[in-house]
């Protein structure tokens, strides 16, 4: 109990980063995805084309590849922290699949909705952005949760490049400690009380901003 | 004769190589009410539409207020403003409450200040007998009072005419009574009209003028009496024949 007690300890400032890395990717593929799936819903040629090739392309990418690439690439030109590397890949990655779940509520959202807001002299633009979208996200909510712990998990694999995170943390306590299943048992157990917090979370939020037809 | 608030010219929408409308020409005088009668499927929606440019007519004008609005360069979005609509499925925003379906247009598109916009959305929903209402969210009301809001919306932008397309065809019967009593109401206090609807009590009582249209055109139009009692074409007989079955014409 007390060497399981250490170990949390230990490990505690990983779950910072661990938290922080996700928090990043998931505002950044947020913000992505929204913008991909109003292109590919209500673009021109060009727009749905871009969306649907970045979609294509990072999921059919690895996203240890994506991270590789971010690292030993891009931060040859721009000055990117490993920590920064790892949560824009990440970011990237959401934010391909954050574009199928935005599109599917898009789409969800009725006809309508739409000819209405256009009914009162709402822009095309600003229609989405005061009718369309704020309904698209409160359909979206229960895979967004999805997605949230996908992050979560995924956001270990930055360990790779050297981010002090959760994983990266347990690996060097198992090396030093020779006792991989308190190390790596610690981190699961971190990963599963995160992942309760979170859907619990979510859960309220998705009451409170339920709407129904 | 006073100047025409809408005048609809030569109006025509095919969609590819379907003629939706033919050759609609019509004036719409200030406070007049025009009831628009005809079959399923005869273009009176796409008319509608077509006069508040939600869709592009083909060929054409359309002046508001003597201004062409069907002329390049103008400002659709706020050709729209200037027109309410009224949507058989209510259309209300889902994810908004019955103010905030009121205010979002002013607030938005106007640019009216929040509160003010509040005050005013407030006269509008207690014009339609909504302003108790005024907190809940449209899933938490009746059709008929879905449709009341959606009335208040329209009316929120101060619009210069109202069209309605079939307001009460998606409510239960014991329901169309609130809302024909609202339009009722606006008639009485003046707001220029156009009424898609099938509820022919209503037109007779109602309308200045009732149109029947039929495959796109239209086929007779005058004051309600003379079409309900003396139509002088075969078809609009044979149509009200079938719309009030038992009654003689
Ligand atoms: N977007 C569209 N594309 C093709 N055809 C359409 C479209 N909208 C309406 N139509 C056709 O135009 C005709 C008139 O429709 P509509 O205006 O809805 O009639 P009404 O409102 O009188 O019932 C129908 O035959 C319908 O199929
Ligand atoms: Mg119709």
């Amino acid at each position: 109990m007390q060497a399981f007690y250490t170990m949390l300890q230990f490990l505690l400032p990983g779950l910072g980063v661990t938290i922080s890395v996700t928090a990043i990717a998931l505002c950044m593929g947020c913000c992505i995805g929204a913008l991909m799936a109003v292109m590919r819903v209500y673009g021109g040629l060009v727009a749905k084309a871009i969306a649907v090739c970045y979609s294509m392309v990072v999921r059919a990418v690895p996203v240890v590849v994506l991270i590789f690439i971010l690292f030993f690439v891009i931060s040859e030109f721009v000055d990117l922290s490993p920590f920064m590397s790892g949560a824009i890949a990440l970011g990237f990655a959401s934010g391909a699949y954050q574009t199928e779940i935005f599109r599917g509520a898009l789409l969800s959202i009725p006809q309508g909705q739409m000819v209405a807001a256009r009914g009162i002299g709402m822009s095309r633009a600003k229609a989405i952005r005061c009718i369309i979208l704020p309904q698209a996200f409160r359909v979206a909510i229960p895979s967004l949760i999805n997605e949230v712990s996908l992050v979560l998990k995924d956001s270990s694999l930055v360990f790779v490049i050297g981010v002090p995170e959760l994983m990266r943390r347990a690996q060097y306590a198992s090396a030093s400690t020779m006792e991989p299943l308190l190390a790596f048992g610690t981190a699961a157990f971190f990963y599963i009380m995160m992942t309760l917090f979170v859907s619990k979370l979510l859960e309220a939020v998705e009451k409170r901003f339920a709407i129904s037809f | 004769m006073p100047l025409p608030v809408l005048r609809i010219e030569k109006l025509c929408k095919s969609f590819g190589n379907t003629a939706v409308i033919t050759d609609v020409s019509f004036d719409v005088i200030p406070s007049e009410v025009i009831v628009v009668i005809g079959s399923s499927g005869t273009g009176k929606s796409t008319m509608l539409q077509c006069i508040n440019l939600l869709l592009r007519p083909t060929s054409g004008r359309i002046f508001l207020e003597e201004k062409e609005i069907t002329a390049p360069g103008v400002n659709q979005d706020n050709v729209r403003r200037q027109m309410g609509m009224v949507f058989q499925e209510f259309n209300l925003f889902n994810h908004l409450t019955v103010l905030g379906n009121v205010t979002i247009g002013m607030v938005k598109v106007s640019g009216i200040p929040a509160k003010q916009a509040k005050e005013k959305a407030l006269q509008e929903l207690e014009r339609v007998g909504m302003a108790e209402h005024c907190e809940k969210y449209p899933a938490q009301l009746s059709g008929g009072q879905k449709q009341r809001v959606g009335i208040a919306r329209a009316l929120g932008m101060d619009p210069k005419v109202m069209l309605f397309d079939e307001p009460t065809s998606a409510l239960d019967p014991e329901l169309t009574g609130e809302v024909l009593a609202v339009m009722q109401k606006l008639a009485a206090e003046g707001m220029t009209m156009i009424i898609v609807s099938h509820e022919m009590g209503f037109a007779r009582e109602v309308a200045d003028r009732v149109i029947f249209m039929e495959n796109g055109t239209i086929e007779e139009q005058g004051i309600p009496d003379q079409i309900f009692s003396t139509p002088r074409s075969e078809r609009t007989r044979k149509f009200l024949s079938v719309i009030r079955p038992g009654k003689s014409v």
